[in-house]
């Protein structure tokens, strides 16, 4: 039923936004107020019945119902409620939904505050932009075709060929696959909605472009458009932000930046608004590049739609770490991407003769030039990046079948181009506030390249910076923070509003330093005697088992229990054991590792890297682990750690195996005498290493009667602990010994005692010395040998990725500042 | 014509071209480990040989085992991290690095793993250093 209600649901919803197009289409042709009333109403409806549809889909989720396909793919039961709030944008479908939630909002504003003559047609292509999204989870069958994916479907319509729906269409599983537990994570909760916050208002730039195309009006639409850029431009710097933030501290990708397809998607949305905010701003000051307007913002709209169907088709599935499953709307994509484009651009050309040219050129030293070259570069490093992600469709130009590029194309193509922007962002800054000619540019820039170049020499003595290109590209990124830091000093005097260029701009060099300095300084923690052994390696003097040379160097930190060693001359680590704890997840262990100065100076910290099963893959004889890098974060430089392997994992893992084998054999009489067994004595408050255990004898107990025989002579208990070492976990143990006569006879009753947690060993209390209170124990089923407890670890020292941070805050705040300034200047004119 | 239209026709015609050109060169195809000998970041795909030993090994901090590609080559491949998760259930390898002496020395590992209903999820790989 509530299926049924929802499938109508989103059809009402679709139903009503073609309709509301329509009325807007018409609105903008006729300007009769009552079609813009209707419409205004077939839109309100159309986001009503998206949100109804949006509480079943979050009621389906929160109660369970897994013979839903989406609540069955996404959730388990025993999800925590943020978790399951938050798989409703864990999937596709949920996430078309979320992305046209929050076209709709803006929808109302749009409404409300856009003047005519673009109303009309500024809501008629948002309106175009959520049809098309409202196709993808429709769900409307005609003949064998199916229009979207609806989240409603069943599991029986989703997956037909599933064995267990043949044998049973009604089967309602008990539980559902669960969410990714990479995506169990706060950062989940926040960083999809900010995205799809930024997809979603990066379509009003390309609405108002199209509309001053239609109504030729190509001067007055940069104003409203520009606040809607800027805050397009936050939101989406926003959520790239979180998730670089994400990947790196709790994802263990390494780093905050891996050129992922997925990544370049925010991306290149927003250099490409960048671009057309650089050209809006000049369009606005001096009625010039509105062609190059018109063209960033439709761009900025077709790159987001692009990158969609990239990383939503399956067409990157092989390339990318998180692109999303195809679910069959590949043709559906391909044309919303036609038609934006098409439309976009068509409109473009349809009207390029009559669009204004610029009447005289723009001299070099202009604010003009300088902005327009700005946005230009910003371009360039769009469609290189655009070039790269498209790797499996523009590669095959060259190649079958080919591979994604390597990062360093990336960065090749990247680092250039930005220094370019750094320099332009100062003379664009020093250009933009006064004219200059050359001389009185030349006087003005002298102190600061002066400054710019001693901090360079700094950071280049200080980092022992030896490459030559790096060293030109601190210059450029210290010269663009100095620059337009003097600037900024001139503008707060004057008026506080105006400086989110130039603050924007200073984060922007702030953000080429941190990313110099956390990508190339970037360096393994490793202690001596693995460096000895790298040595060796690249001397060639190193082969494996086989007889193989050995090339790689091996980056890892092996740590013994409580054994210290000393790393990089700098810090003694110390590996002091591991907690196993249930709170966050089930059989998550934590494993705390110590650093202290090696001369013994200064402060001592702890990391505590986690490892965890990861639940919705693990199989009963084979689990599945995922690392929680754990991450000190310092002004200067960041340490950075995970778990790569453990004693306790590879005991797991063993112990799963051989459970699985167990599970596949009968169990044969002879298995049971087959169990290693071994005796050991231990005295009171002694404590023994058995196999992986620590075992503790820590008194004698009393034992009640009730359990015994009648004519027991002798009974004792020991109340012993065992704890897997290095663990704080233990459990107590209390094997008893008793004699007692029978039919003349002594005999002993001594059970074996099961230990927690292992499946065949057992303790039993033997015999007790009664000389000297000494107990001995027979132990059954664990290794005699005493398995040390170790720990591997990757462990990366990564300077100043604070900076980057830091950067990124500035370029948000400029941003912002700009926006407040362009939105009030706005509301000043339609008061 | 202009002469600044020329310059302007020739700068866009150079920058064009010379990405296009290094773009190329960024790509490769996917190999067997013939093909593979003497090229960088050779991307070959194959499947695990479960019937040769395979494992991590803590004495030499890597990861080893046999991989026969689409051609039936089989091959040593050395990883020098630890076994990634679903290392054995994965469908597919694709293995990136280069080829020595008959062995080759991966630096990046993706997975392929295998779905769990015919009609399900489309499988995905996965990049290995991205889980334990």
């Amino acid at each position: 039923m509530i299926g049924f209600l929802g499938k109508l649901s989103i059809n009402a919803a679709f139903l009503c936004s073609i309709l509301a197009a329509v009325g807007y289409f018409l609105y903008s042709r006729k300007d009769n107020n009552q079609y813009f009333k209707v419409s205004n109403w077939l839109f309100g409806f159309q986001g009503l019945f998206l949100a109804v549809a949006s509480g079943f889909l979050m009621y389906i989720i929160l109660t369970h119902q897994f013979n839903f396909y989406y609540v069955y793919n996404y959730t388990s039961s025993d999800l925590q409620l943020k978790y399951l709030i938050s798989a409703f944008w864990g999937g596709q479908e949920g996430s078309f939904m979320l992305w046209i939630l929050v076209s709709t909002l803006l929808g109302f504003g749009l409404m409300k505050w856009t003047r005519k003559p673009f109303r009309g047609p500024v809501l008629f292509f948002l309106t175009l932009t959520q049809v098309f999204l409202l196709s993808m989870v429709v769900g409307l069958p005609i003949g064998d075709f199916t229009i979207g994916a609806s989240p409603f479907r069943t599991l029986a319509e989703a997956m037909p060929n599933a064995p267990f729906l043949q044998s049973n269409p009604d089967f309602v599983p008990q539980d559902g696959k669960g969410l990714n537990d990479l995506l169990k994570s706060p950062w989940m909760m926040i960083h999809p909605p900010i995205l799809f916050v930024g997809f979603a208002m990066m379509t009003i730039p390309y609405c108002f472009a199209m509309a001053a195309l239609w109504k030729r009006k190509y001067n007055e639409w940069v104003g409203p458009a520009l606040p809607w850029t800027l805050g397009a431009n936050v939101a989406l710097l926003t959520a790239i932000f979180l998730g670089g933030y994400w990947a790196y501290v709790t994802l263990s990708f390494g780093g905050y930046w891996a050129w992922d397809p997925v990544e370049n998607a925010s991306f290149v949305p927003w250099l490409l608004g960048t671009a057309g905010i650089h050209t809006m701003i000049i369009q606005r000051k001096s009625s010039t590049s509105q062609k190059a307007s018109l063209l960033f913002a439709i761009l900025a709209y077709v790159a987001i739609v692009y990158e969609t169907f990239l990383t939503r088709s399956g067409v990157l599935s092989d390339s990318s770490v998180h692109s999303f499953v195809d679910l069959g709307l590949y043709n559906q994509l391909v044309l919303f991407m036609a038609v934006v484009t098409l439309v976009g651009l068509g409109l473009f050309f349809y009207r390029y003769k009559e669009l204004p040219s610029q009447q005289k050129e723009s001299k070099f030293l202009s604010r003009e030039f300088m902005t327009f070259a700005g946005a230009m570069i910003l371009f360039l490093i769009g469609l290189v990046i655009i070039l790269g992600t498209s790797s499996p469709i523009i590669g095959r130009l060259f190649v079958d079948n080919p591979t994604p590029p390597e990062v360093s194309f990336y960065n090749e193509w990247t680092m250039p181009l930005a220094m370019i922007a750094a320099i332009f962002t100062v003379l664009g800054q020093y250009l933009f506030w006064k004219r200059q000619d050359a001389e009185s540019l030349t006087n003005d820039l002298l102190w600061p390249v002066a400054i710019a170049c001693v901090l360079t020499l700094a950071s280049i003595i200080l980092g022992n910076v030896r490459n030559i290109y790096y060293m030109f590209y601190l210059l450029t990124a210290w010269f663009t923070v100095v620059g337009n830091s003097v600037i900024m000093l001139r503008l707060i005097r004057k008026n506080p509003m105006l400086i989110g260029g130039v603050l924007s701009h200073i984060g922007f060099g702030v953000l080429l330093l941190g990313i110099l300095a956390s990508s190339a300084y970037n360096k393994n923690l490793l202690d001596q005697s693995m460096k000895n052994y790298n040595a060796a390696i690249e001397r060639g003097e190193v082969t494996d088992e086989q007889g193989f040379l050995k090339t790689q160097k091996v980056n890892f930190l092996e740590l013994k229990l409580n054994q210290p060693k000393i790393v990089d001359d700098k810090y003694k680590v110390t590996y002091k054991g591991y907690t196993l704890r249930n709170q966050e997840r089930p059989g998550q262990q934590q494993y705390i590792i110590q650093f202290e100065p090696a001369d013994g100076s200064g402060q001592q910290f702890t990391l505590k890297p986690k490892v965890y099963p990861m639940l919705s893959s693990s199989s009963m004889g084979n689990i599945q682990w995922s690392v929680s890098p754990d991450v000190r974060t310092g002004w200067l430089s960041d340490i950075y750690l995970y778990v790569s392997g453990s004693a306790y994992v590879e005991r797991r893992n063993e112990q799963a195996k051989e459970q699985a084998k167990q599970r596949n054999q009968p169990v044969s009489s002879t298995q049971k005498d087959s169990l290693r067994k071994q005796k050991i004595t231990l005295g009171k408050g002694q404590t023994v290493a058995v196999g992986s255990y620590d075992l503790t004898f820590n008194s004698y107990g009393e034992i009640q009667n009730k359990k015994l025989q009648d004519s027991t002579m002798v009974a004792v208990r020991a109340n012993l602990e065992i704890s897997p070492r290095g663990s704080d976990s233990s459990a107590p143990l209390s094997p008893i010994f008793s004699v007692y006569s029978k039919d003349g006879e002594n005999w002993t009753y001594a059970p074996p005692v099961k230990i927690p947690g292992e499946k065949e060993a057992s303790i039993q209390f033997s015999r007790v010395d009664p000389t000297d209170g000494d107990i001995e124990l027979t132990i059954r089923g664990i290794d005699e040998k005493v398995e040390e407890e170790w720990v591997l670890l990757v462990a990366e020292e990564k300077p100043f990725i604070s900076v980057v941070w830091l950067g990124t805050f500035l370029l948000m705040a400029g941003f912002s500042v700009s926006i407040f300034r362009h939105w009030g200047r706005e509301r000043k004119k339609s008061a | 014509m202009k002469p600044k239209l020329i310059i302007g026709i020739v700068a866009i015609v150079g920058f064009t071209s010379l990405l296009m050109y290094n773009f190329g060169n960024s790509i490769s195809t996917y190999v067997n480990f013939e093909q593979a000998s003497g090229m960088e970041g050779a991307h070959v795909v194959g499947t695990l040989d479960k019937s040769k030993d395979y494992g991590f090994s803590m004495k030499n901090k890597q990861l080893s085992f046999y991989m026969k590609d689409e051609d039936g080559n089989v091959r040593r491949v050395i990883y020098p991290k630890t076994k990634p998760n679903n290392f054995e259930e994965a469908d597919k390898l694709v293995v990136i690095g280069k080829m020595e002496n008959g062995v080759f020395y991966a630096n990046e590992m993706l997975m392929k793993c295998p779905s769990k209903y015919n009609n399900n999820d489309g499988s995905q790989f996965q990049k290995a250093s991205k889980s334990s």
